[in-house]
């Protein structure tokens, strides 16, 4: 069944960038939380291998798009947490106009209401 | 696994921790993160009533083979990499920069007042130790990549990647080496300069004694310039630690 498929390769490579960007303006945030969220909001649809998670984080601080720290939480362990920086809400912001755009194309198509940008 | 054997889980984090160190492209830093990642994964399956041995077998399971996240990792930045290659290259050349020097100075006294010896046989022994002494700095990065290539250095590895996790530390760590370097370069000149005036040497006293400041300054010029590499190379961010509120 397409319901429950997961999603292809390609596509998981191309929404982590609007994916990571999204959860973090939503707030800082660590390599584990981000994947448990993920797994969480897309009903296990996305699953992400975990360990893959870190080199798209890395591509995306090298990008300038978000910032990590080392920090101690409460429970005493380290954890590096990601947040998003300036550039990184420029490019979420074309992120979603572009991922709104396919989305009101196809729904135009499969005649579903569309979402306004 | 045999039932009544117990499950050690930090010892099987310290194998995972182990099979990781030797994996290429992955950084101090990168599997300092994914050693976390595996600790939360572990304690998530835990808290959700799994024991031990299942929950670590999981957590290294959604982790992912760690060979390919090598790979991964080094496709998603190359040159980073390089840069913590370079840099303990570059760590190896200042230590043996500074050896060499220490020794230079060691080795000019006895060059200058030890030789000639009346015994040949003497003679020969002390040429051949000093040769001996003058080409241990360059043993020293043979010896390195022996023990690298043996594996048996992870360990001794991941601890000196721990100590040296700022700039601080590694300031400090080179401040250190270089003031041990200059009390040994001052002494090992003081004695030549006090051997000299012993065997009454004045008339000669300007060819053989030393003056300590020109030694240290052709001591330390090509260590520091080395120091300043290191420094040029040292990946500062994302090294900090503050409290989360």
């Amino acid at each position: 069944m397409y319901k429950t498929a997961m999603l292809t390769k390609d596509l998981v490579a191309a929404s982590s960038k609007p994916l990571l960007l999204s959860i973090l303006a939503g707030g800082e945030s660590y390599g584990y939380e981000i994947i448990q969220k993920v797994r969480e909001l897309s009903g296990g649809q996305i699953e992400w291998s975990d360990g893959m998670l870190y080199p798209v984080l890395h591509r995306l601080e090298r990008d300038g798009l978000i910032d990590s720290e080392w920090k101690e939480a409460d429970t005493g362990r380290e954890r590096k947490y990601y947040f998003i920086s300036s550039d990184g809400y420029k490019a979420l912001k074309t992120e979603r106009q572009q991922w709104l755009a396919v989305h009101n194309t196809l729904s135009r198509l499969w005649k579903i209401k569309p979402v306004s940008i | 696994m045999e039932n009544q054997t117990r499950f050690d889980l930090n010892a099987a984090i310290g194998g995972w921790r182990q099979a990781l160190a030797v994996q290429s492209g992955l950084s101090p830093d990168d599997r300092r993160e994914l050693e976390t990642h595996l600790r939360d994964a572990i304690a998530g399956f835990q808290q959700h009533g799994l024991n031990d041995e299942e929950s670590f077998w999981l957590a290294c399971r959604r982790v992912g083979q760690l060979q390919q996240l090598g790979d991964e990792f080094a496709k998603a930045d190359p040159t980073k990499v390089w840069r913590e290659r370079a840099f303990w290259m570059v760590l190896v050349l200042f230590l043996s920069s500074v050896l060499m020097s220490v020794i230079d100075v060691m080795a000019f006294d006895l060059q200058v007042v030890r030789t000639p010896l009346d015994n040949g046989f003497l003679q020969m022994m002390q040429t051949i130790a000093r040769e001996v002494v003058a080409l241990s700095p360059i043993l020293i990065p043979l010896v390195i990549a022996l023990l690298v290539r043996s594996k048996k250095m992870v360990h001794l590895f991941l601890k000196l990647t721990r100590f040296i996790e700022n700039r601080l530390h590694l300031a400090i760590g080179v401040s250190g080496i270089l003031a041990i370097a200059a009390a040994l370069v001052t002494i090992a000149a003081k004695m030549h300069n006090a051997r000299i005036d012993s065997l009454g040497l004045h008339s000669a006293r300007l060819h053989l004694t030393v003056s300590i400041w020109q030694v240290l300054n052709s001591t330390f010029c090509y260590p520091l310039m080395i120091a300043l590499v290191l420094f040029l190379l040292m990946p500062s961010k994302n090294r900090k630690t503050s409290k989360c509120a």
